[in-house]
């Protein structure tokens, strides 16, 4: 019991998105019977192969102190290129060139990241608009198609009761990233470039290293992401897909980061993804049409922002006035002592 | 630098003062950047007559409206919104919806489009507008000023005013019959053949512009931008800049939709989101001239008047490529090209001349 109240209280942020995750469940399979169900147990981590991917690219880039805006142009651009290439060279051959594709994308922004010290949303602003370019360009602006559907069945069998092959992929991938960041020196640099930047560079950090980490990771993970979307639907669109910011986001921010970086992890973006799979599958059975999905994300995402900043400024606050007290003390302490050495001797 | 003449630039020709104020990196982007545009032009059919040239401004105008309002937040220090065009779609729906409403009816609709009935109509519906958009930019104001992250409330703030846009309407087209109070807007000219929206775009950019330059709260606007602290330090707190400056750019997304609406006596939310030029996606598009006009994106450097040369710049290298017959990958490419450089030249730039934060 002890050692349990030590866990919560040790992350705080972790047991609020455990304990929202866990609500929002129940809420649904109370008051929607075929819920907590097997079939809907699918449904929900089909959600989550895509939308996992998105939610755990958004919180590396977080914790790294950045966010990546073109993460859905990349992934329209990786579904692009896997739906039109499939006949050809078959599936195996396309899906490498588009993750190769996505990541050396992801990789190049980091290093101009780095190399110009530039903010992370001003250069994706402009590669989002410019990968949605490439993406018009390599679907000749069209809507791509498969021919033969026996992949996208392929993706979609059902296994082990609640996974199919891209979920069990998408499991592995979270698990090989969250010992990454653990475990490895690699991980604690991001870490340490975002929450504290200037210590870190100051400390002997390179920015360029860690920033082309998380940017290839987050390409891989988007063209992962598209890969998947694009093979199961056997369609691929090139100006689709952007809803993923705004629900990679909100699934990154339920999770625990901060937007000042250096904090979160990589089982807060599980949850946090879930969290939003769990409110989109209810929804659905509720027949919420999907502009008010739109809606209850982005309330989602303002009050997490509203609660995080006001704890924030509280903080703030507070430091200040112990601060100015501390001062205060000190003063009068010195005024004493002071007093102490004027007054004549005897 | 004992020479005082050497210090403030005087003696030295153009070129010269060009060469030493920017690295020779930057002169060979933005010359090449002047040089495509001027082959294109020449080298284009129809490009250079009177006619093709109102094209361009009137194409330039909704979207350079936009940016100019988002300029403000810019240039105070607070990135940029992400939700101007949910923004402008909540508004549309809005504007649509009084216009067609029962109770906004306020006599008979035949024979002359300009009657008080009609123009009754439309102030109400425009002032309801102006104050929705009023209040969803003081509420992302708010939220920003407080020092939540720009970005990120306007993308939650995006998808709140969407789903209430599209809640609103049902998701279906709200139309309402011509002839309405809008079509002077829309559509009219009162200066001989040159569009309102034209005209409108113009006042808009000079009043900008005369606001940042000439007054306190210009002023102020730069100063919050250019450096918070000194900001804080007297007394130009950004909570309030943060506020008026989303307020201003609601206003102009608000006037946009309102002018659009007016073109196609109709509105949807998703207007703003696939009709709309060649990228598909407005709020990218606005964004994008902000900065290849040569905003600075971190704030405190630019002006609306950059942001107005900025949109018909890149309404003209549009135009450009439609008239060569390309398609609408090439343009949007091409755009993102234009982006990508400036933001790179910009970095180049800030990394000579100014301490990194």
């Amino acid at each position: 019991m002890e050692r349990i109240k030590h866990l919560v209280t040790d992350n705080p942020d972790l047991s609020f998105a455990i304990l929202l995750a866990v609500g929002v469940f129940t809420f649904f399979a109370i008051t929607e019977p075929l819920f907590f169900t097997h079939r809907t147990g699918f449904a929900i981590m089909e959600r989550f192969a895509v939308l996992g991917l998105v939610g755990l690219a958004l919180t590396l880039c977080i914790i790294a102190g950045e966010i990546d805006l073109s993460i859905g142009s990349n992934a329209a651009l990786a579904a692009v290129i896997t739906v039109r290439f499939t006949d050809d060279w078959g599936a195996i051959n396309a899906l490498l060139l588009a993750l190769a594709i996505s990541t050396t994308i992801g990789a190049i922004q980091g290093y101009f990241i780095a190399y110009l010290r530039i903010r992370a949303i001003v250069l994706t602003v402009g590669t989002l608009m410019l990968l949605r370019g490439v993406a018009l360009f390599a679907a000749e602006e069209k809507t791509v198609m498969l021919t033969d559907f026996r992949i996208p069945d392929f993706i979609t069998t059902k296994m082990l009761v609640y996974f199919s092959p891209a979920s069990i992929l998408v499991i592995a991938m979270f698990i090989v990233v969250g010992l990454f960041m653990t475990f490895t020196r690699y991980g604690r640099e991001i870490y340490a470039i975002g929450g504290a930047r200037k210590e870190a560079l100051a400390s002997g950090i390179s920015l360029q290293r860690p920033m082309i980490i998380v940017f290839a990771i987050s390409g891989f993970c988007a063209g992962l992401g598209g890969v998947i979307i694009g093979l199961r639907s056997g369609t691929a669109q090139a100006l689709g897909l952007q809803y993923l910011l705004l629900a990679g986001t909100v699934a990154a921010f339920i999770g625990g980061v901060s937007i000042l970086g250096g904090k979160g992890g990589v089982i807060g973006a599980a949850i946090g993804t879930l969290t939003v799979n769990f409110l989109n599958t209810g929804l659905v059975f509720n027949v919420t049409p999907a502009f008010m999905v739109q809606l209850y994300l982005g309330i989602l995402l303002l009050v997490v922002i509203m609660f995080q900043t006001g704890s924030r400024v509280f903080d703030e606050r507070q430091r200040r006035s112990q601060l100015l007290n501390d001062v205060d003390r000190r003063r009068s302490i010195l005024a004493e002592k002071i007093a102490e050495l004027r007054r004549p001797p005897g | 630098m004992t020479d005082a003449t050497a210090v403030s630039g005087d003696g030295l020709n153009f070129v010269q003062r060009i060469r030493r104020d920017y690295s020779p990196l930057v002169i060979a982007m933005v010359g090449l950047f002047l040089f495509v545009f001027l082959a294109g032009a020449v080298l284009t059919d129809d490009f250079l007559t009177w006619f093709n040239v109102k094209t361009i401004i009137r194409d330039a105008a909704l979207v350079g409206i936009m940016a100019i309002g988002l300029t403000f937040v810019t240039l105070s220090g607070n990135f940029f919104l992400l939700s101007m065009k949910e923004i402008a779609a909540l508004s549309i729906i809005c504007f649509a919806t009084l216009m067609g409403a029962e109770w906004n009816q306020w006599g008979p609709a035949e024979g002359d489009p300009a009657t008080l009935a009609l123009m009754t109509t439309f102030l109400v519906a425009i002032a309801a507008t102006l104050i929705i958009a009023t209040v969803a930019g003081a509420l992302q104001g708010a939220l920003i000023g407080l020092g939540g992250n720009p970005i990120v409330v306007t993308l939650g703030a995006a998808g709140l005013f969407f789903g209430i846009g599209s809640w609103w309407s049902d998701n279906l087209v709200v139309s309402y019959r011509r002839p309405h109070g809008a079509e002077w807007l829309g559509t009219g000219s009162f200066v001989g053949d040159i569009p309102n929206i034209t005209v409108a775009f113009i006042i808009i950019a000079v009043v900008a512009e005369l606001t940042l330059r000439y007054t306190t709260f210009g002023r102020q606007v730069y100063l919050v931008g250019a450096n918070r602290a000194a900001g804080r330090a007297t007394g130009h707190e950004n909570f309030g800049m943060a506020i008026k400056c989303c307020i201003i750019a609601s206003l102009c997304a608000a006037f946009v939709a309102v002018a659009f609406s007016g073109q196609v006596s109709s509105a949807h939310v998703n207007y703003f989101s696939s009709e709309f030029g060649s990228s598909g996606d407005m709020t990218i598009m606005v964004i994008a001239i902000v900065m290849v006009g040569g905003n600075s994106i971190m704030g405190g450097y630019g002006s609306t008047l950059r942001t107005s040369l900025g949109a018909i710049f890149i309404s003209s290298i549009d135009n450009m490529m439609v008239l060569n017959g390309f398609n609408s990958g090439a343009r949007v490419l091409a755009v993102g090209l234009m982006i990508v450089f400036s933001i790179i030249v910009f970095a180049l730039v800030r990394r000579g001349s100014r301490a990194v934060e």
